[in-house]
């Protein structure tokens, strides 16, 4: 027994092992919190997608019934067309105004530092705070947007009110937030070296085919980060629609969107076990779609240290 | 112990493993720091999930006083009255110190929840929403009918009988209201002036006629309201307008919705669909911008921009003075027409509850029953006023100091009234009203939207409220 167990001891007190243990050791706090933060809400969630569960006693384990249930549930299929039609237009909608913006910001102005600071400010707004106002700016009777299109004799729709213009209008107000991705654009447009755009003139470029040639290539990588972000964000839209509509889902089902309907089953009416089954249809859904993006990537994305 | 590896791990092979050349003193620090970091940030989840052994931390007894902790979902100037209320009973309860909380009423019962799972709940949790009947069935809250003796054994009967219906569940009380809730209508007196009526209506033919003549409508833009029932910010206006319609408890004796087959539940819907005419979105805009300020506390009606409005008595009493002065002295209340055949309200207030797992239910009772006045009229009566609460009780109607703010406020007296009005109905708990509330405020958004008929909306109601959607 000592003999057989001398080989695992030496194994274990080698510089290796040590280092290893000791790497272990400092990133434990990490490892502890992924675990009991990640990890385990992530498997809860997809045991109790099995049961029946309202946060008190304990869950009652019911097969597939929940999923089912999701299959012939009309408001989930509402919910997930809302999102799907919310991220199809947000996604490049955000991302092609935050580049844009991100190109104008890198354009060498007087005030640039200005212009950069201003643009990012709405981006540190709490969401709620900015709903609110957007609420009164978009107010069909008195708020300002209809205001001034009024000025042009142009009838303004109920915006947030209107079935029609609700999920239209989520879209607009997204366009508040674009600092965050514009800033990391301005970094990656500050990236791409000046010789190419010289080389790029010297061979006869305009400015359409230096953008479309030289600068989307070279930050394409970071197009990619921000489309994936965007992406999982979108699909996980809540905070202003829960804030701005009421009840929540509201006009008809118009801007009932995913998370929202799965608040409302886990918080509201507390069916935590559909709820979970939904929540995990969602992380299966994202991974699927970002998978298939970031397969995908290779035929549009340029890495400079690509060896493939 | 990791000590003694690591001077036998020198000794054996002689080197020192850190990087950098460390000194042996430095890398026992290092370890030492290690060691410290994963014994905080054990300790860090192992209070994030504490068991019951954890519920000491927020309610505990030292010295023969015991601490309770109370929480409610309550927010702006509603806060500086708790402080009073929680400072009072502290001051007359040398045995028993409350310390009050509050949580975002959005996240309020979830995180109720949440305690109660963790096995750490507050002694006392203020809830108004329409979960008591689910929280009673699933045994999430304590019954009270045991400390309903000697010195309480008579407060049931000192409470209005639609305060104490609405902690009731299967005949078991599980919470005592602090205040009520009663509903009636308010009109803008100047807006009645300007429109050549001489006094507000009583039935409900002539509430429609008369909020006719006030809807200002310029193009697209809207004005002035007359009167809109069914603006989907009013949250549960089925719920809400039930009373005025003998459609307060459209269940059978299952705790089953019938609302399709409740002939005052289609009076109702009939009565909202009557009002469809005017533009749902225009007013729900309206409605939604005012209610964003002032805390939620204002509306179309306190910015004097709607003619008549269904509300409680907080409305006159504390969101008109405090947000919109030039509308005190402004506004009349009359009981809201009805098919009924007198004065009625909805019964609801804000019930208190003893979670399951707190540690001191029987103070936790002790503090409850004083919150609801019980052998404590006196001080209520002047609080309730503050708050413009209803009392749970007509003892505390008759105290001074509330006859003094009757007086002062004479509109109070008809919601006064209608708490011991026999055609005041308090709602059955059951076990889906959650499930009822969401389904009604979609079905009654679904009626302005002309996307359902009313006998649809009903139908959809009792299917939602009956089958939930799932686990």
């Amino acid at each position: 027994m000592q003999m057989a167990t001398r080989p695992l001891i030496q194994a274990l007190q080698s510089p290796t092992s040590r280092r290893l243990r000791l790497g272990l050791l400092f990133v434990s706090p990490w490892i502890i919190g992924f675990c009991v933060f990640y990890l385990y809400p992530f498997l809860a969630t997809f045991y109790y997608s099995f049961t029946r569960f309202t946060g008190i006693g304990n869950p009652v384990v019911i097969g597939l019934s929940n999923y089912s249930g999701l299959l012939h549930d009309g408001t989930f299929r509402t919910a997930l067309f809302n999102t799907f039609y919310y991220t199809i237009i947000e996604v490049p909608f955000s991302t092609a105004a935050a580049l844009g913006l991100a190109l104008l910001l890198n354009m060498n102005v007087r005030g640039q530092a200005v212009y950069r600071t201003l643009f990012y400010i709405p981006s540190i707004v709490p969401v709620v705070a900015s709903s609110l106002i957007f609420v009164w700016i978009f107010q069909p009777s008195f708020g300002i947007v209809n205001s001034l299109l009024s000025d042009v004799h142009i009838t303004g729709p109920e915006w947030f009110f209107s079935i029609t213009w609700s999920k239209p209008t989520f879209i607009l107000l997204g366009l508040w937030g674009l600092g965050q991705p514009m800033v990391i654009y301005l970094a990656a447009l500050q990236g791409v070296p000046r010789e190419m755009y010289e080389v790029a003139a010297l061979e006869g470029a305009g400015p359409w085919q230096r953008l479309r040639l030289v600068t989307i290539p070279m930050i394409s990588p970071v197009i990619l980060f921000n489309a994936i972000l965007s992406l999982v964000l979108s699909i996980q839209y809540f905070t202003q629609a829960q804030v701005i509509e009421s009840p929540p889902g509201s006009p008809g089902s118009s801007t009932m969107f995913y998370v929202t309907y799965y608040y409302q089953q886990a918080f509201q009416d507390l069916h935590l076990g559909y709820a979970s089954a939904m929540a995990f249809l969602l992380f299966i859904g994202v991974l699927i779609i970002t998978v298939v993006l970031l397969r995908t990537s290779s035929r549009w994305v340029y890495y400079e240290n690509d060896q493939r | 112990m990791i000590e003694k590896i690591h001077s036998r791990q020198r000794r054996r092979d002689g080197t020192v493993p850190c990087p950098g050349g460390r000194s042996q003193r430095s890398r026992r620090k290092v370890t030492a720091t290690s060691a410290a970091l994963l014994a905080s940030s054990a300790a860090l989840v192992l209070a994030a999930c504490g068991g019951p052994a954890a519920s000491s931390a927020s309610s505990s007894s030292s010295g023969g006083v015991v601490d309770i902790n109370w929480q409610t979902m309550w927010s702006g100037n509603t806060l500086t009255l708790l402080s009073q209320m929680v400072n009072e009973f502290n001051s007359t309860h040398p045995d028993i110190h409350v310390t009050e909380s509050n949580i975002p009423s959005a996240t309020g019962d979830a995180k109720l929840l949440s305690e109660i799972a963790a096995g750490d709940p507050p002694d006392v949790f203020t809830e108004w929403n329409p979960v008591l009947g689910e929280y009673a069935a699933d045994n999430s809250i304590q019954p009270m009918s045991s400390y309903l003796t000697g010195t309480y054994s008579g407060l049931e009967k000192w409470l209005y009988p639609i305060a104490l219906q609405g902690g009731e569940y299967n005949g078991t009380l599980y919470a005592l209201p602090m205040s009520m809730n009663s509903w009636a209508l308010y009109y803008n007196k100047s807006m009645l002036k300007a429109a050549g009526i001489s006094s507000p209506p009583t039935t409900l033919p002539q509430l429609y006629t008369d909020q006719a003549k006030e809807w200002k409508i310029s193009g697209s833009k809207l004005e002035q309201i007359g009167f809109y029932p069914l603006y989907e910010s009013a949250g549960s206006p089925f719920e809400y307008f039930s009373s005025f319609f003998g459609a307060v408890n459209c269940v059978n004796s299952a705790g089953q919705y019938n609302l399709a087959s409740c002939p005052g539940a289609e009076a109702e819907a009939n009565f909202f669909v009557q009002y469809d005419k005017y533009p749902y979105s225009s007013v729900d805009a309206t409605q939604t911008a005012y209610g964003s300020v002032a805390g939620g506390d204002d509306d179309a009606f306190v910015a004097g921009k709607e003619g008549f409005n269904m509300d409680g008595p907080w409305e006159g009493a504390q969101n008109i003075p405090v947000t919109n002065s030039a509308m005190v002295g402004n506004f009349g209340v009359v009981p809201f027409p009805n098919t009924v055949g007198g004065p009625s309200t909805f019964g609801q207030g804000n019930y208190n509850i003893i979670p399951k797992g707190a540690a001191h239910p029987k103070q936790a009772f002790e503090f409850i029953a004083w919150l609801a006045g019980y052998n404590n009229e006196a001080f209520t009566s002047q609080m309730d006023p503050k708050g413009g609460w209803m009392p749970a009780s007509p003892s505390i109607v008759s105290q001074s100091a509330y006859q003094a703010w009757l007086k002062a406020n004479p509109w109070l007296d008809v919601f006064v009234q209608q708490m011991s009005s026999p055609y005041s109905v308090t709602p059955k708990l059951t076990k889906t009203e959650s499930e009822f509330l969401t389904a009604e405020a979609t079905a009654a958004g679904d009626i302005a939207e002309h996307t359902k008929t009313p006998q649809q909306a009903l139908a959809y109601i009792d299917q939602q409220a009956n089958s939930g959607a799932g686990g």
